[in-house]
């Protein structure tokens, strides 16, 4: 089975529901933020003020455009294993955040930040090479 | 494979529960598992002709001991003495100590178990009970971080130094106190320059006479009036110690210009804030003198190291 086969059950719905789910994730984000400043002893983090950026943009903001200008490919099969991988990549990035947020407010740090990073990346970049492959393949939609 | 993962919701479990192992052993490795790089008891260096260790001195020490004249905020014997006030301030309790010494081997720190590594912690009191400390306060806790420079009693622990312009404390064989700042100087060259204990926290406080800190200056992005620790020199072998209570009702706690004043009201030429929040704490004679906050509740936090004086 390819990634450009045609699914015959349409992931549109899906984008749509995912949209929504990464918005209510960008507002828990910044409720995360407010909670832990609580007993930060007025220390802040960027890190952990910024995080809600990568649901809201990487997520919400992404989805909404794929929707707008490359609807057609959430009708490639390969558009459920699209979305597995760029949302483990921005589920990866946003907790790297998160964990850098907790570690800098905290005054320490961690050597294995750098990998959640790295593989945060390597999905949002994997995922980018599927999508790219399903919009350049839009003639076979039509078949 | 390829179709067991493209099932709704199948992906999502199974790297929602890879992620959750991820951050489990992130946060251990971080905030709770031990790792011993090195034994302080191993290695030992002499630090030249100011300090001495003889059967002798050690005859003399105890003598000086046994003869010391002991009240709840006061010691005094013939090569150290300390008095210790109680200051109330900016809504805050301030403990300061004036400790005068001989000889500046009474000025020594020592690592928690005495062992250097990463989360290797004991209160600053029982470190204080395990080396017969004076005198003691939590120093720069530099087992929560990767870097900044250690080293103590003459041994280099760390030498990487930290980013950006952070200043590091360095006690020189001598007993002087200077602050420096680690990106333009290797720890190499001030071990060779002398340097006995190096803490790296900061920042400084004053130097050369001057508060080098203005009402903007906090430790990272706090901005809040906090629990604090702080050295200062006023001259040879004479320093001042401060540790404020903070973070509760009967004390707010000191913003780092409100702990620089105070250190250069008191004559103070140099003068370095070390670990705060949680971390501060003043030991004398055997009791804690301050209220450290242990989380949320009055009470002693683990810490890396202390500053001490004792033989």
């Amino acid at each position: 089975m390819s990634i450009l086969d045609i699914n015959k059950r349409n992931n549109e719905k899906q984008l749509r529901k995912t949209i929504w789910v990464y918005l209510i994730l960008s507002v828990v984000a910044i409720v995360v933020d407010k909670v832990y400043g609580i007993f930060g002893h007025g220390v802040d983090s960027a890190a952990m003020t910024w995080m809600f950026l990568y649901p809201l943009l990487g997520g919400a903001l992404f989805y909404f455009i794929i929707q707008r200008i490359i609807p057609y490919i959430a009708k490639f099969a390969g558009c459920r294993v699209f979305l597995n991988v760029h949302n483990s990549g921005i589920a990866t990035l946003t907790l790297a955040s998160l964990l850098k947020g907790i570690f800098e407010i905290a005054g320490t740090n961690s050597p294995y930040l750098v990998y959640y990073y790295i593989t945060g990346g390597v999905f949002i970049a994997a995922g980018l090479i599927i999508m790219l492959i399903m919009a350049l393949n839009q003639d076979r939609v039509h078949l | 494979m390829k179709k067991f993962l493209s099932k709704s919701y199948r992906w999502a479990a199974i790297y929602s529960i890879i992620l959750t192992g991820a951050v489990t052993f992130t946060m251990l490795d971080t905030f709770v598992l031990p790792k011993s790089i090195a034994n302080t008891s191993a290695v030992s260096v002499s630090s030249g002709s100011t300090v001495t260790s003889s059967s002798k001195e050690t005859s003399t020490k105890t003598a000086s001991q046994s003869e010391a004249v002991v009240t709840d905020k006061s010691y005094q014997d013939e090569n150290i003495k300390i008095s210790i006030e109680t200051v109330r301030k900016y809504d805050s309790n301030i403990y300061i100590a004036d400790i005068q010494v001989s000889n500046p081997s009474y000025l020594k720190t020592a690592l928690a178990n005495n062992t250097y590594g990463r989360n290797i912690t004991a209160t600053t009191s029982d470190m204080a009970k395990d080396n017969k400390a004076i005198f003691a306060i939590n120093g720069d806790f530099y087992g929560f971080r990767d870097g900044g420079y250690v080293l103590r009693n003459g041994v280099e622990y760390r030498e990487t130094a930290r980013s950006g312009n952070s200043d590091a404390l360095v006690i020189d064989k001598s007993g002087n106190l200077s602050v420096v700042q680690e990106g333009e100087v290797s720890l190499d060259s001030l071990s060779a320059k002398g340097a006995w204990q190096v803490l790296s926290f900061g920042p400084g406080l004053v130097v050369d006479g001057k508060i080098v800190v203005d009402s903007s200056s906090e430790v990272g992005q706090s901005m809040s009036s906090n629990p604090r620790t702080a050295i200062g020199q006023i001259s040879e072998r004479h320093y001042i110690v401060i540790v404020s209570d903070g973070r509760t009702s009967e004390s707010a706690g000191l913003s780092l210009l409100q702990l620089a004043q105070e250190l250069k009201e008191r004559g103070c030429t140099v003068a370095y804030n070390l670990d705060g929040g949680g971390s501060s704490t003043m030991y004398f004679n055997g009791e804690v003198i301050n209220n450290p906050i242990s989380g949320k509740s009055i009470g002693e936090r683990k810490v890396s190291d202390i500053v001490y004086i004792g033989y």
